[in-house]
This record gives structure tokens, sequence and C-alpha cells, in this order.
């Protein structure tokens, strides 16, 4: 009970003092309240078009595809993570030294960061993004159970955590990773569902996609938020994709702790 | 004068290509990755295509052409105007504007000569094959058709330096975001799909306001003999556009307030 009281002790304070330093860049989140409804408004367009005369594509109505964009811009201001850039740039600098030397696994003190990072997020991007689509372009964004959506929103914000930061480790051994970075960006964004619901891939992708983790970022807590999950041809009722996110999200945490300890034997550091 | 400053701005090329030998592997993985990423940049529509659905009247390759000429435009743009905003937003940060503007030369003709980068030059290959294998599904181009392309295209060139010049005069302000080439990016988003799909709303402004409709739709319309009276009409605000870019720069410098140097 201690020891989660004093994990807790640490996650507050250091969310705290992230929340107060990003702060002062309020307006730098506030960017999102103009991009996320003007793309918005353009995917409106698109695919109001491409169902002209269409009840449904792919299984999904204009209606779900609608709310499956708000959802995942909305869920992308939840889950959004740098920690790979911020890894990157401390082991460059020599400056991940200092996290090496502190009682703390650096691991979490990111996650730390990211909540109160986040927190702002929430306030500044996600609150006035969900209001401008509720209220002005009356977007259906009542959850199918609120229960599993949260917990599908949470279980993406770690895994976005854990991926990102795995990702940020590989500057162990390259130094100037931002090539591998970008590469890693760039996949993520199309195949996470972001971009277009995965079930318009082809099903040879498709299926890839299934044992790839980039899903469990966007596209499953999207569909677990409409209510009904397809990939594949594979159909799942929402507990068991939403257990089945919380495995690879596990899978993910020990491959992130086993490439750490690893990263770990490879570090080394002069002065403090 | 004009002498003067060519001579500059081919200086300025030769160092750009001259850095770009120094850093090759760098060079050659920032094109690689920017040829990658122009490999997704039509998905959305393939896979909309791909799914047996479409824009109503607009065939794959017409949609296709669209996004090729956005996307040579595009980099284009990366390689002569794109380091103006970083360059002007790290000299804001850093305090040193004051260095460039004791040049003999003008401000911003400088950051854009100096900030010249080739390592988008992978997005115009990229972009270059996809417009060569849409044209090939487009149908006989007559040559009127041609010049009305490239007429078109390089008003689209210019709403693409107003957009910079906007951002970085707008970075003298709104200090070190790095976010801001995502607003513009998010407006540009209306240039890359056939402007009928918009509300008409949307569509003039995205011609006559913010002619984002010039960096791939109107170019492309040209090539497809669709090109109408609007399009021309709308090099007028382009060109207005990227003259606004430099007056609000140059209006911006006038306005900013250092010490030291």
């Amino acid at each position: 009970m201690n020891y989660l009281a004093k994990k807790f002790k640490v996650v507050k304070a250091v969310a705290l003092v992230t929340y107060k330093e990003w702060s002062a860049y309020r307006t730098h989140s506030m960017v999102s309240i103009f991009v996320g409804p003007v793309y918005f408004i353009v995917q409106y367009f698109i695919w109001s078009a491409v169902y002209s005369g269409r009840a449904s594509l792919n299984g999904m109505e204009l209606s779900q595809m609608l709310t499956y964009f708000g959802v995942t811009t909305l869920i992308g201001y939840l889950t959004m993570d740098f920690a790979d850039w911020n890894l990157q740039m401390l082991v460059r600098t020599g400056k991940f030294l200092t996290f090496a030397l502190r009682p703390i696994h650096h691991r979490f003190f990111a996650l730390s960061q990211k909540i109160g990072h986040r927190i702002l997020g929430f306030i500044f991007e996600f609150l006035p993004c969900l209001f401008i689509f509720v209220f002005i372009f009356k977007i259906n964004l009542r959850p199918a159970s609120y229960g599993w959506a949260i917990i599908s929103v949470a279980l993406a914000f770690l895994m976005n955590l854990y991926l990102n930061y795995t990702i940020g480790m590989t500057a162990f051994w390259l130094v100037q990773a931002t090539g591998v970075r970008r590469v890693y960006l760039l996949l993520q964004g199309i195949f996470s569902g972001g971009l277009i619901p995965l079930v318009f891939f082809p099903p040879a992708i498709q299926k890839l996609l299934l044992l790839l983790p980039f899903q469990y970022v966007s596209y499953v807590p999207a569909m677990v938020f409409i209510g009904s999950y397809t990939l594949a041809g594979v159909s799942m009722p929402i507990p068991h994709i939403v257990g089945l996110q919380a495995a690879a999200v596990a899978a993910t945490a020990l491959f992130s702790e086993y490439i750490y300890r690893l990263s770990m034997k490879r570090f080394t550091g002069v002065g403090a | 004068m004009l002498k003067k400053y060519i001579g500059i701005y081919m200086e300025c090329i030769k160092i750009s290509i001259s850095t770009a030998l120094t850093y090759r592997l760098n060079f050659l993985l920032d094109n690689f990755i920017a040829l990658l990423s122009n490999i997704f940049f039509p998905l959305v529509t393939l896979l909309i295509y791909g799914s047996g659905a479409e824009f109503p009247n607009w065939s794959l390759y017409e949609v296709l052409l669209i996004q090729a000429v956005f996307t040579m435009s595009t980099g284009i743009a990366n390689i002569l105007f794109n380091g103006v905003l970083w360059a002007t937003m790290r000299h804001i940060i850093e305090g040193s504007l004051e260095i460039v503007l004791i040049k003999p030369v003008g401000c911003l003709f400088f950051l854009t000569a100096s900030t010249v980068d080739f390592s988008g030059a992978g997005l115009i290959l990229g972009g270059a094959v996809l417009f060569a294998v849409a044209l090939s599904h487009a149908g006989p181009v007559s040559i009127l058709m041609v010049l009305q392309f490239l007429i078109l295209f390089i008003s689209g060139v210019f709403v693409m330096m107003g957009i910079s010049f906007i951002m970085a005069a707008t970075s003298f302000k709104w200090v070190g975001n790095s976010r801001l080439p995502e607003i513009f990016d998010s407006i540009k988003y209306f240039g890359r799909y056939p402007q009928n799909i918009f509300h008409k709303a949307i569509s003039g402004f995205t011609s006559f306001i913010i002619p984002v409709a010039m960096i791939g739709y109107f170019p492309a319309a040209a090539l497809l003999g669709e090109a109408d009276g609007t399009a021309f009409i709308a090099i007028i605000p382009c060109l207005l556009f990227a003259m606004a870019g430099v007056l609000l720069f140059r209006h911006m410098i006038r306005l900013y307030e250092g010490v030291g140097g």
C-alpha cells in the first residue's frame, strides 16, 4: 500500500510540474481548436461525396464514418505522445545520465509527464473540440458504452507511450534516430486508422494489421466507442477486443522493459 | 541591383548543394523518407476507389492528377520557401535577427535564399511519377492545356510562397510556436480534392480568399480540359496573396524591436 501511495505521489508531483510547465505554452495546444474542426470539415465533404447514393460502405454508414473521424480526432488529443522524441533528445545530448541516476524508472517518469501534458490537452484541445463537434457539427459522440470506451482509451494512452518509448530507445544504438522515428510515425499514422478506417484496406493488409500493434492506438478505441469491431472479417464483442487490447498493451510493456534493460547495459555516461 | 540579388541567390543554392553533399547519408535518408511518405499521400483516394466508391463524376486518375500536382507544388515550396519560417523563428527566439537586419540585402530575401534546402526533392520526384501515371490515363492533352497548366501551377507556387511568408511573419508575434504550419496545412488540405465536392462558400474561400485550390485542383483541371473562367480569375488573388505575405513580413520587421546584435 505504501508502495502505491509513494508511486501516486510521484505521478502527482511530476504531472503537476509538467502541466504548469506546458501551461505557459497553452496557445500551442489551442491550435487544435482550429486545426481539428477544419480537418473534420474536409472529411465531412469527402465522405458526403463518396457516400452519395450509398447507404453503407465496408459495413459503415455515413453517420458512423463521421462519428469515427470525430472520435479518432478526440482520442488523438487524449493519447498524443512524444516520449520517443524526448528520450532521443536526452540520449543524444547526454542528459539521460541525470535520469539514469534517479531512484525512479525513466519510463514511469515519462508516463507521469504524459499524464500532466494530456490533462492540459484535455482542457485546451479535447473539450473545445468536443463542444464544436457536438453542438456545431451535430455529431453523435455518445459512446456505445461509457465504461468500455474509457478503458479502451486508457489502454490506447498506455499503448502509444510504450510504442513510442520503445522507438525512442533506438537512440541508445543509433544516437541520431530521427529517420527511424519519422518512418515509424508515418507507418503509425496510416496503420493506426487515423487516416481512414482499417476496414478500407485490402483483405491481406487487414490480416497483417490484426497482428501489428498499431490498431490498438486509434482504430480499436474508436470502434469500441462506436460499439462494433470488425477487421479482416473478424468481428468481436466489445469486451473481447478490449481484453485483447489489454493483452497487447501488457505484451508491449514487457517488450519495452526488455529493450530498456538492454539499453541500460549499453548506456555509458560521464559527469552529472 | 537585380544582378547582385541573382548572384547571391545562386551562391546560396551552391552552398545548399554543398551542405547536402557533405551530409550525403542524411540527405539521401531525408529524400527517401519524403519519397516514402509520398507513396502514402494518395492512399485515402486509392482506398476509396478500391472499395468501389468514388467522387461523383471524377475518375481515380483524375483525382490522382490533382494530388500529384499538389505534391509537386509542395515539393517545390519545401525547397524554396519552407525554411523561412524556421529560420525566422530561430532568429527571434535567439535574438539574432539583428545580424540578418544589418546585412546589405533585404531581410526576407536573405532568409529565403539562405534556407534553400534540397532535402525535399524526393517529394517532387514522387509527385512527378504519380503525375506521369495519372496523366497517361487522362486523355489527350493539347499544347494550350499545357500552357494553361503551367500558368496555373506557377500561380499555385505563389500561394505556397505567400503561406510561408505569412507563417514567418506570424512567428514574430506568436513566438516559438512550432505548430504554426499545422494551421495552414489544414487549410491546404482543401486543395487536394475536387472543389465541386465542397459547399460553394468553401470553394469560393479556397479559390479567392486563401486560394489553395490553385495548388492542386485548378492546374490539374487545366490538363483535364476543365479549367473555366474561375480558374483564371483566381490567378489575381494568388498574386495578391503572395504580395500580402511579403508586405506582412516587412510590416513585422518594422515592428520588430531588439537590443544588442
